[in-house]
């Protein structure tokens, strides 16, 4: 059996090939070893036992029967709590919606099942995405692997965690400000946040509409590209999907060139590397910078004046979606009902007792900046300083072809430490941000060696951005940084 | 300063019901954040066009042809309490 600390899709889509192991095996053997090791992470908060053996099964036969088995077949995945998948339970880690079972397959989950992917369970999360930690799960708290003392990061933290200890070869997150590449960088795997637009939401619970995409976690960039090819596709049920989503890349995201990355110019904003970033993470950020100037690759110097910025203008479009977005969880169509007397009264219950802190916290947030009075001096400025955002990021795409910045402020923080002071944990979010504002892709790459911090090793994150629709240019030169 | 009258009639809005605990902390959260996007009234914007979606993409129209999507009808197996496959909710008045 091969070691499945030393899996990725590559491997053991070859070793299925190579009848070398069935996807069954591999199926038990994960579960046999999320047994072992999940006690201490609490990456799942629960298993799709039964699902998986099916998918395994099927799986094994089609390639038995030599049937072209694409790179996804047999493939055990993750799958963060807030994406349906028929039949199953999906709570997004909230009271509210604790018993609540998916009635349909998000499009993701569709294309996944097609490819032929084996859903080894749903992964804890900040409840509704809402969190940098995973602490503001309902359900249970999920530890770094690498420090059982810190947090994994958050939100789709369950999601990080598990493909860091090995419990799944690869996983689902959503990133409406950061939560795959956050919690990519904190656990040391790799996070793609794809282009707005590029990989259907159909399925995926609403947090923040004008910011939320799916993207996957994986072991290797060349993994993240796999992925990227098997998510990617305009949706009619999705009418923010873009048409340009089935442009055919696939050669270009699985086989760049050498040459091709070689002529990209990578930019390095000046405003991330400010006086919250620590030092030891700015010191294996330049390590990056470095290895990746060793390609041969043009590094500039730029401006993206406005990143500033970015942090409360987020903080005012985002709660103003979510407290739109979450009236629905009123006690009426889904979950569990309170006792009561009036239909208002049934909504208040509901939601009080359904809802977290910060979930609280967000809607009120989001319906102050949206209420008369206040409108204008909240949400109305806030967009336009995200166009003035975005235009900076347009602004530098004139001049380089990715932009390359730190993932995160710190390394992974430690359970407890921000969960009383809302703006420091917002704050721990401040590179990933602008990304969602302008709708760019972007991905968390692990430096190469950790951080030693009390004796243990903690991983660091390099992120690279793309333009719109540039995922081939981030991920060819993230597989020529792997290869380093 | 956000007051406790503001917060009660923000929860009404938004149909919470707050614990006696839960709104002084609230209180103080929301002001702190609200006090550090004063940060934005700094920049000028009279000229900016604000930006209001995740995407340039414009009337994302279907074709006007008759689909019944798969996920039709399957609604009502989430319904917390329902009555011959209707939806089961308190009295309004």
């Amino acid at each position: 059996m091969h070691p499945l600390h030393d899996l990725t899709i590559k491997k053991m889509h070859d070793g299925l090939l190579a009848k070398e192991y069935s996807s069954l095996e591999m199926t038990q053997a994960f579960f046999a070893w999320i047994e072992k090791r999940d006690p201490e992470v609490g990456a799942y908060l629960s298993l799709h036992k039964d699902l998986a053996v099916r998918q395994a099964e099927a799986a094994d036969i089609a390639i038995a029967q030599d049937t072209p088995a694409g790179m996804l077949a047999g493939i055990p995945l993750a799958i963060k709590d807030n994406i349906l998948i028929e039949g199953e339970r999906a709570s997004a880690a909230s009271k509210i919606l604790e018993n609540y079972t998916a009635a349909y397959d998000a499009t993701v989950i569709a294309k996944l099942k097609k490819a032929g992917s084996v859903f080894l369970g749903r992964t804890n999360m900040d409840e509704f995405a809402m969190g940098s930690s995973t602490e503001s799960s309902a359900f249970q708290l999920t530890r770094n692997p690498h420090d059982p003392t810190r947090v994994p990061g958050g939100s789709s933290g369950g999601s990080a965690a598990a493909v860091a200890a090995h419990m799944a070869v690869a996983a689902l997150g959503s990133d409406t400000g950061g939560s795959i590449r956050q919690p990519a960088a904190f656990c040391g795997a790799v996070g793609l946040k794809p282009t707005y637009g590029s990989v259907s939401r159909f399925g995926l619970m609403a947090m923040a509409s004008s910011l939320d995409q799916i993207g996957p976690f994986t072991k290797t960039v060349e993994d993240a590209a796999i992925m990227y090819q098997a998510l990617r596709g305009h949706d009619p049920m999705d009418a923010t999907s873009s048409p340009r989503a089935n442009d055919d890349i696939a050669d270009a995201l699985l086989h760049p060139t050498l040459e091709r990355v070689r002529s990209l110019r990578v930019g390095i904003p000046d405003e991330y590397f400010i006086e919250g970033l620590a030092p030891e993470i700015a010191q294996k950020v330049e390590e990056a910078i470095a290895s990746i100037k060793s390609l041969g690759v043009e590094i500039k110097r730029i401006s993206l004046p406005h990143t500033k910025y970015a942090l409360s203008c987020y903080y005012i479009v985002m709660p103003a979606e979510v407290s739109s977005n979450l009236e629905r969880f009123e006690g009426i169509r889904y979950g569990s009902r309170e006792h009561a007397a009036s239909l208002s009264d049934l909504y208040r219950k509901d939601r009080e007792a359904g809802f977290g802190t910060e979930s609280k916290r967000r809607i009120l947030l989001g319906t102050f900046v949206l209420s008369s009075g206040y409108y204008d001096a909240y949400y109305a400025k806030a967009q336009k300083v995200r166009r003035l955002i975005a235009q900076d990021f347009a602004n530098a795409y004139k001049e380089v072809d990715v932009i390359l910045t730190p993932v995160t402020p710190t390394p992974a923080f430690k359970i407890g430490e921000k969960m009383s002071d809302p703006l420091s944990m917002y704050l721990s979010d401040i590179f990933t941000i602008p990304v969602n504002l302008a709708g760019l892709p972007a991905i968390s790459i692990p430096v190469k060696g950790g951080l030693s911090v009390d004796g243990k090793t903690l991983p660091v994150g390099f992120q690279l951005i793309g333009k719109h629709w540039g995922e081939a240019d981030i991920l060819g030169l993230g597989q020529y940084y792997e290869k380093l | 300063m956000l007051t406790k009258k503001e917060l009660e009639h923000l929860a009404d809005l938004a149909r919470i019901e707050l614990k006696e605990g839960e709104e002084a902390k609230l209180q103080h959260d929301l002001d702190e954040v609200l006090e550090y996007f004063k940060e934005l009234q700094v920049l000028d914007t009279e000229t900016v066009a604000p930006m209001t979606g995740g995407t340039d993409v414009r009337n994302a129209l279907r074709d006007d042809a008759s689909v019944l999507p798969e996920q039709v009808g399957k609604g009502p197996a989430a319904f917390p309490e329902k009555h011959d496959g209707y939806l089961k909710v308190p009295p309004i008045l």
